[in-house]
């Protein structure tokens, strides 16, 4: 994002908006820090400024700057897979796709979450402790999949080095008897990580909405717990039926 | 991603805060999807969310778009995000959705025990669950939990910290109201799923405890 600074009154109203505290005063006027912005537009669409001075900076979509917008504007679509947002449509269309079937479970490290944002070097730490756990099996269909340069070293495209983004998630969905290794893995790497990720586990129920004791009993002996809110498809989507037909 | 899973806050404030998904699915139901989600989006009206955005539009239920506009502008592929603040009114919803029966993929975003006692009571059978096992690495450089409550109804983090906490000094010095500063934090959410009737409450037992710096 650029604030014109020939237009610009100096007001202030827009700082409070940008989720980075990118937005500051200089000389009298507010100004766009280039290297902390993360092109989320959100200061452009709070439509704040009195004199429209906001813009989308005209390097928005060159790379791989573009990344930035791709990865912080949910309203931006990725121009290689043609979603809106950071991530699958995952559980949320589970019971239609069954992307994650019995025995199976899936797992999302949303890196960057919540609110703090981070350089993309910190994806590459958790991309590649995954590689040397012998972890390959990212989701092809996440936006994040184009980032990756070598899938057996979990190295990221070297020219994204510099990129910062508001959240990426890297998405996993192995057998149950690797969900152990995978989350001991995860919070080892956890303490080189300078920003924040969120951990998320999904999988099928049993009836009466019950969570596999067995799933439950890996969370609980690798010293997690899971929070009392969950995101949970109820199962009125017809393409299951039909498969298990 | 919405990332309503990791809504933070305490039990009593999450028991009235539910959010809703109607999913179409990429390459399943998605063509011929857009009557569907339409029919879903007219019923969802009539049980007044808290909030609702459809994802062809990305205008609130606050920021004036008219109902016609919104049902209009749905196509195949568009995806309806919600937001509840009565559990009597989502299970409303939920048993319309049920009796529609148009085989598109439902998503509650909740406490777990809520929405299995609503799932018995309606005879739903969920299907999957994403659990959240919490914040991992640097959490010393997250803003403080009670500042969280608000930015994670955004899950895409665009509710800035400093955008809570201007509101909140601009409800202190009386040149807001409760519920405007409510909406106001709601704005930056596109995908319509920040509760802005849950902020409201949250706004009214924090503001005469909070004292707040210029941002």
């Amino acid at each position: 994002m650029i604030i014109r600074q020939e237009i610009c009154v100096g007001c202030g109203r827009c700082h409070p908006y940008c989720p980075t505290h990118a937005i500051h005063f200089q000389d009298l006027k507010s100004a766009v820090d280039q290297e902390v912005c993360y092109e989320c537009g959100c200061c452009l669409r709070a439509e704040i400024c009195p004199v429209e001075a906001i813009e989308d900076s005209p390097q928005v979509y060159d790379y791989p700057r573009a990344l930035r917008k791709y990865f912080s504007d949910p309203n931006a679509t990725h121009a290689l897979t043609g979603i809106q947002g950071r991530g699958t449509e995952e559980s949320k269309t589970n019971d239609v796709t069954l992307r994650v079937g019995p025995g199976e479970v899936g797992i999302a490290i949303e890196v960057g979450r919540p609110n703090i944002g981070m350089n993309l070097t910190n994806i590459q730490k958790i991309t590649r402790a995954l590689a040397r756990a012998g972890i390959h099996e990212i989701e092809p269909n996440n936006p994040f999949q184009d980032m990756i340069q070598d899938h057996s070293t979990g190295d990221l495209k070297p020219e994204l080095m510099g990129e910062r983004v508001l959240s990426a998630i890297i998405e996993i969905q192995v057998k149950r008897d690797r969900l152990r290794h995978i989350l001991r893995t995860i919070k080892e790497v956890a303490r080189e990580v300078d920003s924040v990720f969120c951990l998320d586990v999904y999988t099928l129920l049993e009836p009466g909405l019950t969570v596999p004791p067995e799933v439950l009993e890996i969370i609980e002996s690798e010293g997690l717990s899971w929070r009392p809110n969950a995101k949970i498809n109820l199962g009125l989507g017809r393409a299951w039926e039909r498969k298990n037909s | 991603m919405t990332h309503s899973l990791h809504r933070e806050g305490t039990i009593s404030s999450l028991e009235r805060d539910y959010a809703l998904f109607i999913y179409p699915a990429r390459g399943f139901n998605y063509n011929g999807s857009g009557p569907k989600v339409r029919r879903i989006m007219e019923l969802l009206y009539l049980e007044a969310p808290s909030n609702m955005i459809v994802s062809t539009l990305r205008r609130n239920l606050y920021s004036g778009v008219r109902p016609e506009e919104v049902l209009e502008s749905i196509k195949d592929g568009a995806r309806i995000y919600s937001a509840f603040n009565n559990r009597e009114k989502l299970k409303e919803a939920l048993v319309g959705i049920k009796k529609l029966d148009e085989g598109i993929s439902v998503v509650v975003s909740g406490l777990i025990d809520q929405v299995r006692e609503m799932a018995a009571e309606i005879n739903l059978n969920p299907h999957t669950i994403n659990l959240s096992l919490g914040i991992h690495g640097r959490t010393d450089r997250l803003p403080p939990p009670d500042i969280r409550q608000f930015t994670t109804m955004c899950g895409h983090g665009m509710v800035s910290p400093a955008l809570v906490r201007d509101v909140i000094r601009r409800i202190k010095k009386g040149r807001l109201a409760l519920w405007e500063g409510s909406i106001i934090l709601a704005a930056p959410c596109t995908c319509g799923i920040y509760n802005p009737h849950r902020s409201q409450e949250m706004l009214h037992d924090l503001v005469p405890l909070y004292t707040v710096n210029r941002w």
